[in-house]
């Protein structure tokens, strides 16, 4: 066995084992009044969780709505972004004068701002799509828009001899320059869109992931209240794992490591 | 023939109007190789930039074979310094980038682009990224791209500076034959006497800013040898560089002399 593989063979195993002490502690500490039940649940209390949730027919349902918000959220706040961080640059004059207002906007706290967006679009999806919009537009905007102002002008300069018209910079230099900015954007940006949309349920909201959460908790049922994190845990590490696999995608050239 | 006619320049800084260029006239003939230099800042990269467009003269023209320019030029091709090849695209799409501007067809510019670079000795490394080139081979596309649109005057500004000092011989040598074998005019920009004296059949010295012209001198270095590498051996070559490092009037005190 090569030095490598004899790595990765301990530490995927050595990852198995800490999941393992975690499930297998876990069940026996609460079986046995070590954990208290209050706190903290089994993992067969929180299976026990999924059948209930499953059988009332709201767990798939409740998934369904905060996945929905979460992309939508992360895929229309994006494109906004990133059409505003490249477009602004493009009109300095614009661009100074509104620049501040954003940077405002930009600084308020989402939970702050939710309530603002539960009154206007009211307790169904609209809203949490909203606020998800609204965190992620600034998640890729900021990336965007720095890197679009910090161009490297002997590109711009370089296609210019070369008789390019501004339609042309902007769609051969400054859109693949950004692309980079864009991947940082939505890998900031994916994270936050899902914030965006449990907190809007956690204001206000019928259903999603984490209506099921702040019930489970005000009804001290903590199995339920564990599956609900449980279940935007492995959504979250999906979501970011899809990102991530996206990255060779929008910069082939950062990921062909040849020298 | 590329002629530049009583240029001057200036523009406006912080501590007021800075003079750059005063008066400026030379020209540079079909098959001849002209090195511009002078004390560094003293404006000579500004009068390529004046020739492609990038910058406006305050007075004085500069003519294409009669004609004032006053746009990006097709028959003008420039090498610059600092590397301009678009990181996100691959060599061949580098290469091919001046004609793909010019609205050629896709296959015809492919075309183009692949016979080009086989003939720089870039055959094989087509689908590559830039950065998987070493420093003399991405010069070699960046000259590749610049020569795929034919220009009859090339522009070089400091190309060479960030090479090693054989790469740099062995480029050089290879400008210097692509240049004659298309009869081209080329102005070269540098601040490298020996560079000068080995590739041009002309260096036109230039003064401190406000820069004028100060003394033009042929030379036959470049035509004599068998290649840039055998210019300095010739006889001759270390008295025109005594001379061209006088009228640069550079002082060389050092650190003793200072004390």
């Amino acid at each position: 066995m090569s030095p490598t593989t004899l790595h990765h063979v301990l530490v995927n195993s050595g990852r198995l084992l800490v999941l393992a002490v975690i499930l297998i502690g876990t069940e026996l500490g609460v079986r046995y009044g070590v954990m208290s039940q209050l706190f903290f649940s089994s993992p067969s209390e929180i299976f026990g969780a999924l059948q209930m949730q499953w059988a009332k027919g709201s767990f798939l349902p409740d998934l369904g709505i905060t996945v929905f918000e979460t992309m939508l959220g992360l895929v229309a706040g994006s494109l906004a972004g990133m059409a505003v961080g490249l477009i602004l640059p493009q009109l300095r004059v614009v661009s100074n004068i509104i620049e501040p207002f954003l940077m405002v906007l930009n600084g308020i706290p989402v939970i702050v701002i939710a309530p603002l967006f539960i009154l206007w679009l009211g307790l169904g999806l609209a809203s949490k799509i909203g606020i998800s919009i609204y965190i992620v537009f600034f998640a890729m905007f900021i990336p965007v828009y720095t890197a679009s102002l910090r161009l490297d002008s002997t590109f711009v300069n370089a296609l210019k001899v070369m008789g390019a018209s501004r339609h042309q910079i902007f769609w051969k230099v400054v859109v693949p320059s950004s692309l980079p900015s864009v991947y940082t954007g939505l890998k900031i940006g994916s994270g936050l869109a899902l914030i965006g949309a449990v907190i809007g349920e956690f204001v206000a909201s019928r259903a999603g992931l984490g209506h099921m959460i702040l019930y489970a908790s005000g009804t001290l049922d903590t199995p339920s209240l564990y599956l609900g994190i449980i279940t935007i845990a492995i959504f979250a590490a999906a979501l970011s794992f899809a990102i991530d696999a996206l990255g060779p995608v929008l910069v082939p050239y950062k990921f062909s490591d040849e020298k | 023939m590329l002629e530049f006619r009583d240029i001057s320049f200036s523009f406006s800084g912080r501590r007021g109007n800075v003079e750059v260029l005063r008066n400026v006239s030379f020209a540079c003939r079909e098959d001849e190789i002209v090195a511009v230099i002078g004390p560094s800042g003293c404006g000579k990269s500004t009068l390529l930039s004046l020739a492609t467009s990038l910058r406006k003269p305050s007075a004085g023209e500069v003519r294409i074979d009669g004609k004032v320019v006053k746009g990006p030029d097709p028959r003008l091709g420039m090498l610059f310094q600092q590397t301009t090849l678009l990181p996100w695209r691959s060599v061949v799409e580098n290469v091919e980038l001046g004609l793909e501007i010019r609205g050629e067809p896709k296959a015809a510019r492919r075309q183009k682009a692949v016979s080009l670079m086989a003939q720089y000795g870039l055959g094989g490394f087509e689908r590559k990224y830039p950065h998987a080139l070493s420093g003399g081979m991405q010069k070699r596309a960046a000259l590749a791209q610049t020569l795929a649109i034919e220009p009859t005057v090339l522009l070089l500004d400091e190309p060479f500076a960030a090479l090693d000092a054989q790469t740099r011989v062995v480029i050089q040598n290879d400008v210097v034959k692509i240049c004659r074998a298309g009869r081209r005019s080329m102005v070269i920009v540098t601040h490298d006497i020996a560079e000068a004296l080995a590739m041009a059949d002309r260096v036109v010295v230039l003064t401190r800013r406000p820069a004028t012209v100060k003394e033009i001198y042929e030379v036959p270095f470049s035509r004599e040898a068998a290649s840039v590498a055998d210019a300095p051996a010739m006889p001759g070559f270390a008295d025109y560089y005594k001379r061209i490092w006088n009228a640069l009037d550079i002082s060389v005190t050092g650190m003793g002399a200072a004390a």
